[in-house]
């Protein structure tokens, strides 16, 4: 090979290896990540059934309830609109009602959201920068000092 | 007093780099030697004068003295003595402490130990060196100073974050410090080099050990980080994706190319451009990791406090630092000669493969990342980037790479022969083989992913271990002769072989624990049993008990096997009462390479608990693999050959009568 | 001063690290020279793997070529290379960096950033460190790690009640009180005090707990104004008018005219006689004699210093009551426990001492002094 075959070489492969990571850096952010969600946008859009998104808002006072098997249910808040949500698992050791909260899952056919995941940071003072925007998008924030 | 002594030890030390920053440069462009020989002593200055100020704070937090602002907010005079002293790094100021002292004992072993470098390589290093040091200084010294006072201190503080408040803490942040800030001095030899015009094969010779030794902290640290989240936050899972743990783990993979295409140019001159632009984007990530951690533009389990000022200034050190040395580097690279030619199938080829792929990887980290925080800015869409993302672009890079390891270290330089290389890794393609074909056989056709992933940790394996025994060519020469040449093989050799069977270890261990791992979540009252593998685990009950400063419920849990008892484990939910603050405390059961794993949920207050019960084959294998290439590192490092260098002024007449005419 | 020695000695330090290397050249090998024995060494690492059969002949014949070219390569350079040099005004300007620039930059900037003045305050000589200077805050951690210590310590619990109650923290203090009772047997301040602690923890509204606290210290000793005073109170908020009314005027037969809550006695009475049937929420605590939710809210905004005020009061204040007046056998006692408890043992035994001068000529109230220092452990002369 020549020296001008063996460059060629060099950068066509490294122009494969990099369209292939391009490639599938592109069809993964198309595909796999998990739009942020609050209850508002939930009612509001028709979301095509089993589409991941994360719900984020307040879980709603007094509406935790615990059943066998790990399982609990509650519901989660923007303080306009209210999605109940179904979670079998370990909660976060900072789970409260009335805590800020992100969970994971997919909203099924009768407009139950069921979580695969439940994040409550481990730290007192936290609410979750999601939470903290849409709540405040919707005029219910007050407490900047204490989030930040 | 002591308190005051230790804060200007640190503002001493500042104005000391910034001396630093100038003398020797100044004279290694002016080949002034006495200017030059100020680099080692001032940098060995700047280590005792910070280790001064951090001793002091460590005193401080040991004393529990309110009367330091540092200590009020992150200590508790209740607190167990161990974390006091890691108290001092677990907090924004602390750290940035650490941080510095780490910068600064890099230095300081450059003075010591770079005896064969050139003088003003060493010298240009050094001071580079105390220009990235003085940025740091600043920024604490500007914004986060931990030597701040209060007049009239309160009697009691804080506490520190009790989720830090363990044995992972003590080891975790500095090893991944100094993986992290070793990376620095890489990063000022590639600037020192393109300021004096010597990017040949000797100066990445020089490198090497730097290199190895930033490299091998920043894999334990990240071991060590990862098994700390495993067991202290009781979710049972090991990594992430989290992009405080994305934050170290670039620098570690641009670091791992950057230690492969290193040995490209130490050998034959090749690769020169790219393995300095490696070298200064592998100190950027870590510099990019820092301002993410500590700028409060992500939020994650590990970011601290945050204050925009903070974040602005650490911008503003990141433009500087990153885009100097990349200004730097855009106007010197072009007159970098041209190194030695190679085939595409050669040893240098197999190289050039692993950085790109490794840099790809890089890249697709980077990016899964960034997306959220640029995305949210420009459209304030708010996205998650999470493990699904990462799998679907990281896994399917690292499997071309990972089968690309064995072939590496057996072809020859220059020009290989592939069909040759494959001969001599035969014996490792068949047992890969045979080992997927076991696995088939065991589980049948249900998981196919999993019986190729072990294949594939098995051929990385297997490959090592046969690199070795080709190269000292056990089966022609016999047993006797072949364990002498076994320990006469160079360090290098050793190193390359045990890192990559290490790299084997850890994917066995990944793919096992990702798809064979068991999982049950039940609500369980005394006596209850689960089963998990092989394993019944009874619960017998909880019950309070009171910790120096928290209370927790203990629930007590027999494992059980074939009737047999084999552990009892008490893991435990604590409640730390100054901070008001509920953790969960695994409980572990290590049996061979594998795990049982108990966490606390919800008490649901009749006596019944939420439990989470995992069985985690050969897991304990991702932590040990990396152990292995730590050592790899630490075997690489000791080849004889990295201290080659400058010979010593007395030996300097001798020599020059006898440099043979070559 | 220690502290300025100190810092001299470190600054000097640190401008000779930079002096001594300037102070004579160094004889040193040629940059240059560095560069040839790596290659030198590649040389012969090539020569060792040819033997060893790791490469063919060809590859090292090759290997050898390339490296001999940059070995040749660096030996050129070295040439080109002028000798070193040292000039002296780059070593001036260097010596000139090390002795002023350093402790000038150094000690400015410390002096902007540093607080020189202030002492180190290590937890334990805090808590150590003689009484008087103690301030309120290191008194109550004082007593609380005593507690936390030793939690059964009733005369603890009694001597951090009435703080906790200058402190504005009525739940904590009502707890103190309770703790001691528990331990210590029922004492009928300490029934009044808890009475009222509970009273202002609630904003003034007398709960059930507080009034059998009332009830108690009143069955324990009738005399007292103020527990019936609060008993009084709690039947006007209960809306029963006519055993309220009953109430006050028991109370306020015979009572002292100058005292201060008889004028807010007549007031709830006259309302009641006025108006009743009162409403159902009962007339609002307007002005018990006690001290009401704002005179605790009004403490809890104290300064620092005005609270500090406030505890001296308990213990040296006692103390100076004491010297004027001579001291009755009760307040001897309680000023030896306030010293004990708060650990300060020095104190309680000249205390002791100053009793047994002042009440010699009372020796049924000296014995009585006596008997609680040495159920505290103290021995008396």
């Amino acid at each position: 090979m020549t020296r001008k075959q063996r460059r060629l070489t060099l950068i066509g492969s490294a122009g494969a290896v990099l369209a292939v990571a391009l490639g599938l850096i592109l069809f993964a952010l198309s595909d796999q990540i998990v739009f942020f969600q609050s209850p508002t946008d939930i009612t509001q859009n028709e979301l095509p059934a089993g589409q991941r998104i994360r719900l984020g808002g307040l879980v709603e006072e007094g509406s935790v309830v615990r059943s066998d098997d790990a399982k609990v249910s509650f519901r989660v808040t923007d303080m306009e609109n209210v999605i109940p949500v179904t979670y079998k698992g370990i909660l976060p050791d900072l789970f409260r009602e009335g805590q800020g909260i992100v969970t994971e899952g997919v909203v099924n056919a009768n407009g139950v959201f069921v979580a695969d995941t439940v994040l409550a940071k481990h730290d007192e003072n936290y609410m979750p920068k999601e939470v903290t925007e849409a709540l405040k998008d919707k005029g219910h924030w007050q407490g900047d000092e204490a989030a930040q | 007093m002591v308190i005051e002594f230790g804060h200007f030890a640190l503002v001493l030390a500042f104005i000391l780099t910034l001396v630093q920053s100038v003398v020797p440069i100044w004279g290694a462009l002016t080949g002034d030697t006495r200017l030059m020989a100020t680099a080692s002593p001032v940098a060995q200055a700047q280590f005792i004068l910070v280790l001064v100020s951090f001793i002091v704070l460590t005193g401080a937090y040991l004393n529990s003295d309110f009367s330091v602002v540092n200590v009020w907010e992150n200590s508790h005079s209740a607190k167990p003595l161990l974390y006091k002293f890691t108290g001092v790094w677990g907090n924004h100021e602390g750290s940035m402490l650490l941080w510095v002292l780490i910068l600064v004992f890099f230095s300081a072993l450059v003075g010591l130990f770079g005896g064969n470098l050139p003088a003003d390589l060493r010298a240009t290093t050094l001071s580079v060196q105390s220009w990235v040091t003085a940025g740091f200084v600043l920024f604490i010294l500007a914004t986060s100073n931990p030597f701040n006072r209060i007049p009239n201190p309160p009697i009691e503080g804080n506490d520190l974050n009790p989720i830090l408040q363990d044995i992972g803490l003590a080891i975790h942040p500095p090893l991944l410090y100094v993986g992290y800030v070793g990376f620095s001095i890489v990063f000022s030899f590639a600037v020192a080099a393109l300021i004096l015009g010597r990017t040949d094969a000797a100066w990445a010779r020089w490198v090497r050990p730097w290199t190895l030794l930033a490299w091998c902290f920043l894999t334990l640290g990240i071991a060590m980080g990862s098994y700390w989240a495993y067991y202290e936050l009781g979710w049972g899972g090991w990594w992430f994706w989290d992009p405080v743990e994305n934050a170290s783990f670039m620098p570690w993979l641009a670091g791992t190319a950057l230690l492969h295409s290193a040995i490209v140019m130490e050998k034959r001159e090749a690769l020169k451009v790219w393995t300095v632009l490696l070298a200064i984007s592998t100190f950027s990530l870590s510099l990019l990791g820092a301002f993410l951690v500590r700028s409060g533009v992500l939020t994650s389990v590990h970011a601290f406090a945050t204050d925009p000022a903070r974040g602005v200034f650490i911008l503003v050190l990141l433009c500087i630092f990153i885009g100097g040395s990349l200004a730097l580097y855009a106007w010197r690279a072009p007159m970098l000669k041209q190194g030695g030619l190679f085939a595409p199938i050669s040893r240098e080829g197999g190289l050039v493969l692993n950085n790109l792929f490794l840099t790809a990887a890089t890249a697709a980290v980077l990016v899964g990342t960034l997306y959220p925080l640029v995305l949210d800015a420009l459209t304030g869409e708010k996205i998650s980037v999470g493990e699904p993302f990462f799998n679907l672009t990281f896994g399917p890079l690292m499997v071309p790479l990972l089968m690309a390891v064995p072939f590496g270290p057996v072809l020859s330089w220059k020009r290989g022969d592939l069909l040759a290389a494959t001969q001599r890794l035969y014996v490792a393609l068949g047992l890969a083989l045979l080992v997927v074909l076991f696995t088939f056989w065991l589980w049948g056709m249900e998981r196919v992913l999993a019986p190729l992933g072990i294949g594939l940790a098995v051929w990385v394996m297997a490959g090592a271990v046969s690199e070795i025994v080709t190269r000292v060519k056990f089966f022609e020469i016999g047993l006797k002769r072949g364990f002498s040449r076994l320990a006469g093989l160079p360090g290098s050799a050793w190193g390359t072989a045990v890192a990559h069977f290490g790299v084997g270890v850890t994917v066995l261990g990944i793919v096992t624990a990702t798809a064979f791992e068991y999982e049950r979540i039940e609500t369980m009252r005394a006596g209850d049993t689960v089963t998990v593998s092989d394993y019944q685990v009874t619960f017998d009950g909880a019950a309070p008990r009171r910790g120096p400063n928290y209370t927790e419920d203990v629930g007590h849990f027999t494992i059980r096997k074939g009737g047999v008892t084999v552990a009892e484990l008490d893991p435990s939910k604590r409640f730390y009462t100054a901070r008001q603050m509920p953790t969960t405390e695994a409980g572990i059961y290590t049996t061979g390479f594998s795990q049982v794993y108990l966490s606390l949920g919800e008490s649901r207050g009749d006596g019944a608990m939420d439990v989470r019960v995992y069985f985690k084959p050969l897991i304990t294998l991702i932590w040990i693999g990396c152990v292995i290439m730590a050592i790899g590192a630490v075997l690489s490092m000791a080849d004889r050959r990295l201290r080659v260098g400058a010979p010593k002024p007395a030996a300097k007449r001798r020599r020059t009568s006898a440099v043979p005419a070559e | 001063m220690m502290l300025w020695i100190l810092i001299a000695v470190l600054t000097a330090g640190a401008a000779l690290a930079v002096l001594i290397p300037l102070r004579r050249p160094v004889e040193h090998a040629s940059d240059r020279r560095a560069d040839q024995a790596v290659y030198k060494e590649q040389l012969a690492a090539i020569d060792a793997e040819l033997k060893r059969g790791l490469i063919d002949a060809e590859a090292a014949e090759a290997a050898r070529t390339e490296t001999a070219r940059r070995l040749l390569a660096a030996a050129e350079a070295e040439k080109e290379t002028t000798a070193v040099s040292s000039s002296r005004y780059r070593v001036r300007a260097a010596q000139l960096l090390a002795i002023c620039f350093t402790p000038v930059a150094a000690l400015g900037l410390y002096m902007v950033l540093g607080s020189p003045d202030l002492p180190d305050q290590p937890l334990a000589g805090r808590l150590n460190a003689p009484m008087e200077n103690q301030s309120v805050d290191v008194l109550v951690a004082q007593v609380e790690r005593h507690l936390a210590d030793n939690p059964e310590d009733g005369q603890g619990w009694a001597v951090i009640a009435p703080v906790y109650m200058s402190m504005g923290q009525p739940l904590r203090s009502a707890q103190a009180y309770a703790n001691a009772l528990r331990l210590l047997g029922p004492n009928a301040e300490w029934f009044t005090e808890l009475g009222e602690a509970l009273t202002v923890a609630n904003e003034g509204m007398i709960t059930s707990d507080a009034r059998s606290a009332f009830e108690q210290a009143v069955e324990l000793d009738s005399a007292p104004v103020k527990p019936r005073f609060f008993l009084a109170l709690a039947l006007s908020q209960e809306g029963k008018a006519e055993a309220a009314a009953e109430a006050w005027t028991s109370l306020l037969d015979g009572a002292d005219e100058r005292a201060a809550w008889v004028p807010v006695a007549r007031a709830e009475l006259a309302k009641l006689r006025g108006e009743a049937p009162p409403s159902e929420t009962g007339p609002a605590v307007e002005q018990p004699a006690g001290p009401t939710a704002e005179d605790v809210a009004a403490a809890g905004e104290m300064m620092p210093d005005e609270r500090e005020v406030m505890i001296r009061s308990m213990v040296s204040g006692l103390a100076a009551r004491i010297d004027q007046n001579g001291g009755s056998e009760a307040e001897w006692s309680q000023l030896i426990r306030s010293y004990m408890v708060l650990g300060d043992q020095g104190k309680a035994e000249a205390t002791l001492k100053s009793a047994e001068e002042a009440l010699a000529n009372n020796p049924d109230a000296l014995s009585g002094v006596r008997n609680t220092a040495s159920k505290l452990g103290l021995t008396g002369s």
